[in-house]
């Protein structure tokens, strides 16, 4: 034993010698924190670390972005025109981002604050009114969330970045392979496209779904195509009319095919999320946006079985060459609206839109979106919905000292907007571990340093797309006791106000007490979920459990609800 | 003296004990593996939380309370503690008898360019046992000495070469094992010989010391006359000395330093603290 320990020794003083030998022969520059990717999560991630003191002084900082960062740093959208891709803060998001001063950069007059939310059943139309202001939750006028452009955020944190030297921004340059070696104590060796190699103390990846980081440090990850393709545009309307409020309300609708999102991001423009089946996504895309446009207003309003109609009617034309026209669309919708029975003068109208833009709006407007009149030009885009969580977010053994956050770490249906937030939430909490090992002496690339990180993110993370991943699951059915049961969660979750109120918070970051809704929220779209699966297979008895279903979701509810009083 | 400590005394002229050494280098290479034997090891640093608690009107940074003090680390193993003590400003020669030890700690320590080039005068090892340290004039403002109390041979010579190597106002931390049923149950029984955490052998529960036997043996140390902490039944005074217990939170993996004089924190694992007088001089040993 004595033997091999002492051969061990010599083999590591061997080692040691060779290092020293090739140290001073090295390229390789020492980092002690190199961050991949420049999107949302890296940015303010370099930001975070960036506005500590602590940091500034004893870390030497990179991000390597493959892109030009420069455009993004240049963007100047003209008035009125949006930016495809934006995403609805959480109060949480937005508090950690003045934290760190970043949102001093962020230009807050393009974001709009979303104040309601309005939550529908495409099938049944069991509804839920989500409302800041009638619960009184928060201050006047902070409303739920607030809907940013990504790029804004994105330029106001390189903004921010720009005032803080000590971070080192290396864009323009690819990652082209990242090793280790056993001779420089299998720290990761970043190899850039320009020639430079980065030993780096500690390794982030914020690199997105294909993660490379990720690939390196080996971490397997699990998850899941869902059958969906995610439409998104920028959408111009008229201002909301009289008496009926600023254009601060959020919709959304579950369709069979997938929900329907309408996000607002100025009087005039709001921001599309649509969720569907992939065929019928490149049908629609392919068909126009004068189609889609027309699409959209059909889709938050007429009944299931005429969106069905329509949408195979899209589908057939795409298929057979000659895709639909904005006339045959509009001509469809008005038979459709004529065969429910909608009057041309109704909220649910869409057909003709012209006569219902001005004027005293009829009843029922402020239930749904205002009336798409144009999608912005070049805004028009679609991609595919995954869902995939990491099995660790910390690398081991030769992938040691490597951490992923953002989307490199999880990747979550959009249905609650929840991504960003995620991302900023890892990203908060990975500065904080790495700000706590500097103040212990610690090495912050140490397992020990990041294990706090992905003991705190990962279950946490884990939870919410869980009920992302069930939400979905269940409002992509028009099985008949499924859809019964879902709209009776639904309007129970209305009338009960405390649980409404829980949920809220939690939407916008803002938690009411110790526990989290999402364990709420988790444990009653579990019992739904079990339900109608067992609903699926036994028709009969079915009545029993999807009551213990709702009872359950209700005694969470209370006894959550109690706890906190 | 503790009967205990006594007993014990009469066994070995040398504190340091041949077998804990051979136990110690085997295990050696792993010193580095995080998620290994020494994973406890790892979270454990309460040195600072201390040094923040005792100095509350401290107005600097707390990272910095420790900058530019001279700082031993007996028995410093692969250099787990050495390292963040450098890292944080502090002069630290660690120390340790077993010579693989010191090379794993030095080739760890080559490798992190941060301590690289602070230089030795930051960071140094040295493959000695602590007692010939005492033939430099060399004093230290910090002496710790973490989990070693329990594996060495003949604590009161142990005790003793570590506080002739504090300077006079300076700080010995001590962290070790209660030799209580709990500690036993614990360490013994469900670290080594049930979850298999920590290599069988490691501890050995007749080898622990109580924290009152500590606190005794510096009512008496130097001399009867003159000592560390007051004689009599009184607690120490917040400037003498103070026990605290650590303990481990297995759910969120990390050690948490219970508040002075919490009830029953100190029955397994814990942190002893005294402060040499600072009249104090060589001429106060026997």
């Amino acid at each position: 034993m004595l033997a091999t320990t002492s051969s061990r020794i010599c083999r590591r003083a061997a080692l040691l010698r060779s290092w020293r030998r090739s140290v001073s022969t090295a390229t390789s520059e020492e980092w002690d924190v190199v961050v991949v990717g420049g999107g949302p999560a890296g940015l303010a991630l370099a930001s975070a670390l960036g506005s500590s003191q602590l940091v500034r002084e004893s870390l030497r900082v990179a991000l390597v972005e493959a892109s030009d960062l420069s455009k993004v740093l240049d963007w100047t959208p003209a008035t009125g025109t949006f930016s495809n891709r934006a995403s609805s803060l959480t109060h949480k998001s937005q508090a950690f981002l003045k934290d760190i001063f970043a949102w001093d950069h962020v230009d807050e007059e393009r974001t709009c604050l979303i104040q309601d939310m309005q939550v529908w059943d495409g099938v049944s139309d069991a509804r839920i009114d989500f409302s800041a202001s009638l619960l009184g939750l928060g201050t006047l006028g902070q409303g739920m969330a607030r809907m940013t452009e990504n790029l804004n955020l994105q330029r106001g944190l390189l903004r921010h970045l720009s005032s803080i030297p000590q971070v080192h921004i290396l864009d323009k340059t690819k990652v082209q392979t990242i090793d280790h070696a056993e001779a420089s104590g299998d720290w990761p060796l970043v190899h850039l496209d320009n020639g430079r190699v980065l030993r780096s103390r500690l390794l982030v990846g914020a690199d997105g779904l294909n993660s490379p980081v990720r690939s390196f440090a080996k971490i397997s990850s699990y998850g899941w195509a869902y059958d969906t393709q995610a439409i998104v545009a920028t959408m111009s309307h008229p201002p909301r009319g009289a008496f009926m409020g600023p254009n601060t309300t959020a919709y959304q609708r579950f369709l069979p095919t997938g929900p329907i999102a309408f996000l607002p991001l100025s009087p005039m423009a709001s921001s599309l999320v649509w969720s569907t089946k992939p065929p019928l996504a490149a049908a629609l895309v392919a068909s126009g946006p004068a189609v889609l446009g027309s699409m959209i207003n059909a889709a938050f309003r007429l009944p299931d079985v005429s969106m069905r109609y329509l949408n195979q009617f899209i589908l057939d034309a795409h298929a057979s060459g000659s895709p639909a026209t904005a006339p045959q669309i509009q001509a469809e919708i008005a038979w459709r609206e004529r065969s429910h029975a909608i009057d041309e003068t109704s909220a649910y109208a869409s057909a003709s839109i012209e006569a219902k833009i001005q004027g005293i709006p009829p009843t029922g407007a402020e239930l749904l979106p205002p009336l798409v009149t144009s999608l912005q030009p070049g805004t028009v885009a679609s991609f595919p919905l995954r869902f995939n969580h990491t099995d660790s977010y910390l690398g081991e053994g030769t992938g040691s000292r490597t951490v992923l956050v953002g989307d490199a770490a999880h990747t979550v249906h959009p249905l609650a907007g929840q991504g960003l937030n995620l991302g900023l939430a890892d990203v908060e909490c990975l500065a904080r571990c790495i700000q706590d090992a500097l103040l212990q002496g610690g090495d912050v690339g140490s397992r020990t340093a990041l294990l706090p990180y992905a003991q705190e993110r990962y279950f946490e993370n884990h939870k919410i797309m869980s009920v992302m991943d069930k939400l979905h699951k269940l409002y992509s059915t028009s099985f008949e006791p499924v859809v019964w049961a879902r709209s009776v969660g639904l309007e129970v979750v209305n009338e009960f106000d405390s649980v409404k109120a829980a949920l809220m918070m939690e939407a916008s970051g803002k938690g009411l007490g110790e526990s989290s809704v999402w364990d709420l929220l988790a444990k009653g779209s579990e019992s739904l979920a079990a339900a109608t699966n067992a609903a699926k297979i036994i028709r009969t008895g079915v009545s029993g459990m999807l009551v213990t279903a709702v009872q359950g979701v209700l005694k969470t509810a209370t006894s959550t609800s109690s706890r906190k009083h | 003296m503790h009967r205990h400590l006594l007993r014990r005394a009469l066994h070995t002229s040398s504190s340091i004990n041949p077998a804990e050494i051979a136990h110690f280098s085997r295990l050696s290479s792993q010193w580095w593996d995080e998620a290994g034997e020494f994973s406890f090891l790892h979270k454990m640093n309460p040195l600072l939380e201390v040094a923040r608690d005792e100095q509350p009107a401290f107005n600097e940074p707390a990272s910095s309370v420790l900058k530019g003090l001279d700082v031993l680390d007996v028995g410093c193993g692969g250099g787990l503690l050495s390292e963040s003590l450098a890292r944080l400003g502090a002069k630290t020669l660690g120390v340790d008898a077993s010579e693989a030890n010191i090379s794993i700690a030095k080739l760890h320590a080559a490798q992190d360019p941060g301590l690289a080039q602070a230089g030795p005068s930051s960071l140094s090892y040295l493959h000695t046992p602590a007692e010939a340290l005492l033939a430099n004039p060399k004093r230290y403002d910090v002496v710790c000495s973490m989990e070693v109390l329990e594996h060495v041979d003949n604590p009161p010579e142990f005790l003793d070469t570590c506080s002739r190597l504090v300077k006079p106002g300076g700080h010995l931390f001590l962290s070790t094992i209660s030799r209580t049923a709990l500690a036993y149950f614990l360490t013994i029984f469900m670290a080594e010989d049930v979850l298999r955490k920590v290599s069988r052998g490691t501890h050995t529960h007749a080898k622990f010391i109580r924290p009152e036997e500590l606190v005794a043996f510096f009512r008496k140390y130097p001399n009867a006359d003159s000592p560390w902490v007051h004689a009599g039944r009184r607690e120490p005074t917040r400037t003498q000395a103070e026990v605290r217990g650590l303990v481990y939170n297995p759910l969120g993996a990390r050690w948490i330093l219970a508040p002075r004089g919490a009830w029953g924190a100190a029955e397994c694992n814990y942190l002893f603290w005294v402060r040499k007088p600072a009249a104090a001089d060589e001429r106060g040993h026997v």
